[in-house]
């Protein structure tokens, strides 16, 4: 019975540590709250804007079905023998990557074959699929082996051309 | 302060718990340990408690700081936090049942470190996603060969272990549902057809996620675990709302629920029995001691135990929870005052040692679990990450809330354990692997961000 007390503040103690702790975590996230009207990271050393990227799997599958009709996927040249860094290729309802005269997207790059990639459209996804290159195709640095659904920011390489997918309009 | 140092310095106030819980406990056990002239002794081993607890967990520091430097630095402090309070209630019931949870722990925090450091990018779960939803159907599949306990058919015996394999099952479904809805999100919603205002998904596409889904839910019925199946439907549907944006999937999902649940109530008899003492927990015909299973004593008891806590609790070893032998009836089962305090019943138990106020607690930590968990989504770039993060973070907190929910008396109990707090290897281990693909995820998400 003499033990009481300590008993007694070691619970208090206890409550006491659990919600200090509880106050310091819940510090960060109050802070994302209220810096989320202004987009800005919550990270303290890497302060860049995610902006609407909270919520940004919607912008591209589209929020409603109006919406839809206005994205026009495209590839965005990184950088590619031939072309200008910034370039947007539209993909319209499919396109041909390759070397020669029939592709809808010509590649001046000595690693890539004639008929090089191939891009369809199927409903609101576009897939990238390899013709049997001699190099092969490569989407986010993987070797693209059968036909490959994008989605928006991905990377599509062939030899030393890359380009960037995005189909939303930003 | 770099994500991984704030991570080290929240690690302390873990091992603090941890050691003024042992202590408070070792107190109330004064007799034990030789009485007064034991508080030296007290404090020296509770601290050393602390002191290991405090050791596994900054071991497991390390290996985030060098596989995961950009991970969510609160996650694992919060997880820390949470199995210091369930080490200190299971070691409160019963010393032994502690050292396993202990040994439970550790192996635990190893299988997070192997999962991070094999797996080392969470993409190449992608690529197996067959695999991982036969695998897990699999694994729901297991329990039915052997014998049932409590008229569930949840855990499998292997020699003196008992394994519940729809712990992991769970991850295995959420991995298979991101990857899939990844690549069919955007054909759902533009082949989805308008019927009388409703929009209805392409049969098609929809097909593979209700056939896999379907599965899993049938065997849910089927091994009759109604805890988890209520944690797979929300965790499905909430995986379709965020992939689609249709709330009508969401509608026709809840309305299709509310039949399969009425259907099954009345047909599964030891559901029905839950869903009476949920009615009636108090009536003297549900209010059955000698038979502890489909009877509401154990609800009854909690809900006694946990009006009991008061504001700041009886303080740590103060629930009673067997009375002494001679006062009772002259069965065991009359003298246990609350049963399966160690699991089902561990947040009764809490909150009678530490009030409204401790239990107030418990339930912010979870809520910043999922606070951290959808701000991973949130930040997460690509959509298989997203919707895997959100997805694992649902399944978590709709576990919490079925438990806390059924011994709270808000929904019918049903046995599933508290994360991270109740006695469990299966669930330790599983959630040790949740906690790892989420770092895994959060790291990729704040490096790019």
């Amino acid at each position: 019975m003499i033990l009481d007390p300590i008993s007694v503040a070691l619970k208090y103690g206890f409550l006491a540590v659990l919600y200090i702790f509880l106050l310091w975590v819940s510090r960060s996230a109050m802070k994302d709250l209220r810096r989320g009207g202004q987009g800005q990271s919550w990270t303290p050393g890497g302060g860049s804007p995610v902006g609407d990227e909270g919520t940004s799997i919607h912008a591209a599958a589209g929020g409603n079905a109006a919406a839809l009709d206005r994205l026009d996927p495209r590839l965005v040249v990184e950088r590619a023998p031939g072309h200008t860094p910034g370039m947007e290729y539209e993909v319209g309802p499919g396109a041909i990557l390759g070397r020669g005269d029939q592709a809808e997207i010509r590649l001046e790059d000595p690693f890539a074959s004639s008929r090089h990639a191939r891009l369809t459209r199927q409903g609101g996804v576009v897939i990238l699929e390899d013709l049997g290159s001699t190099n092969g195709t490569y989407l986010n640095e993987e070797l693209v082996g059968g036909p490959q659904p994008l989605h928006p920011g991905d990377r599509v390489r062939i030899g030393d051309s890359e380009f960037t997918y995005l189909d939303a309009v930003d | 302060m770099s994500a991984r140092t704030r991570e080290l310095f929240a690690l302390i106030p873990a091992a603090l718990l941890l050691s003024a819980g042992f202590a408070a406990i070792f107190l109330s056990r004064g007799d034990l340990l030789g009485g007064l002239h034991g508080t030296n002794q007290v404090s020296d081993v509770s601290l050393t408690y602390g002191g290991i607890f405090l050791g596994v967990c900054v071991g497991a520091h390390l290996v985030l700081r060098v596989a995961l430097p950009d991970a969510d630095p609160y996650l694992f402090p919060l997880v820390a936090l949470l199995a210091s309070f369930g080490l200190v209630e299971i070691y409160r019931i019963d010393a032994d049942l502690a050292r396993q949870q202990a040994t439970w722990f550790v192996i635990g925090v190893g299988a997070m470190a192997a999962t991070i450091v094999i797996l080392r990018d969470h993409g190449r779960l992608e690529r197996y996603r067959y695999t991982i939803a036969l695998a897990g159907i699999g694994l729901l599949l297991l329990p039915r060969l052997f014998t049932p306990t409590n008229g569930a058919y949840l855990a499998i015996q292997v020699g003196s272990i008992s394994i519940q394999p729809a712990e992991f099952a769970k991850i295995a479904i959420v991995v298979f549902l991101a990857s899939y809805l990844r690549d069919t999100r955007q054909v759902l919603v533009l082949g989805a057809r308008r019927v009388l205002g409703v929009t209805i998904p392409p049969l098609k596409h929809f097909g593979p996620l209700l056939l896999v889904w379907g599965t899993a839910m049938l065997l849910l019925f089927f091994i009759r675990d109604i805890g988890s199946s209520v944690m797979f439907f929300g965790g499905f549907l909430a995986m379709v709302y965020i992939a689609t944006d249709r709330l009508s999937f969401v509608v026709i999902g809840l309305l299709l629920f509310i039949g399969g649940a009425d259907l099954v109530a009345g047909h599964i008899g030891h559901i029905a029995d839950r869903v009476e003492a949920w009615h009636h927990p108090f009536l003297e015909s549900n209010f059955r001691p000698s038979n502890g299973v489909g009877g509401s004593y154990q609800l009854a008891q909690g809900l006694f135990a946990q009006a009991d806590g008061g504001i700041f609790g009886k303080g740590f070893g103060g629930a009673v929870l067997e009375l002494p032998k001679g006062q009772c009836g002259p069965t065991a089962q009359l003298c246990t005052l609350l049963p399966a305090p160690h699991t089902d019943f561990i947040y009764a138990v809490i909150v009678n040692e530490l009030g409204l106020i401790g239990a107030c607690g418990l339930l912010c930590v979870y809520l910043l679990v999922c606070q951290r968990g959808f701000k991973i989504a949130m930040l997460a770039r690509d959509s298989f990450s997203k919707l895997l993060a959100a997805g694992l973070t649902t399944v978590f907190a709709l576990q919490v809330f079925v438990i806390v929910g059924g011994v709270t008396k808000v929904i019918p109990l049903t046995g599933v354990t508290l994360p991270f707090v109740s006695y469990g290897g299966s669930s330790v281990l599983a959630n040790f692997v949740l906690l790892a693909l989420l770092l895994l995820v959060s790291n990729r998400a704040r490096r790019e961000a």
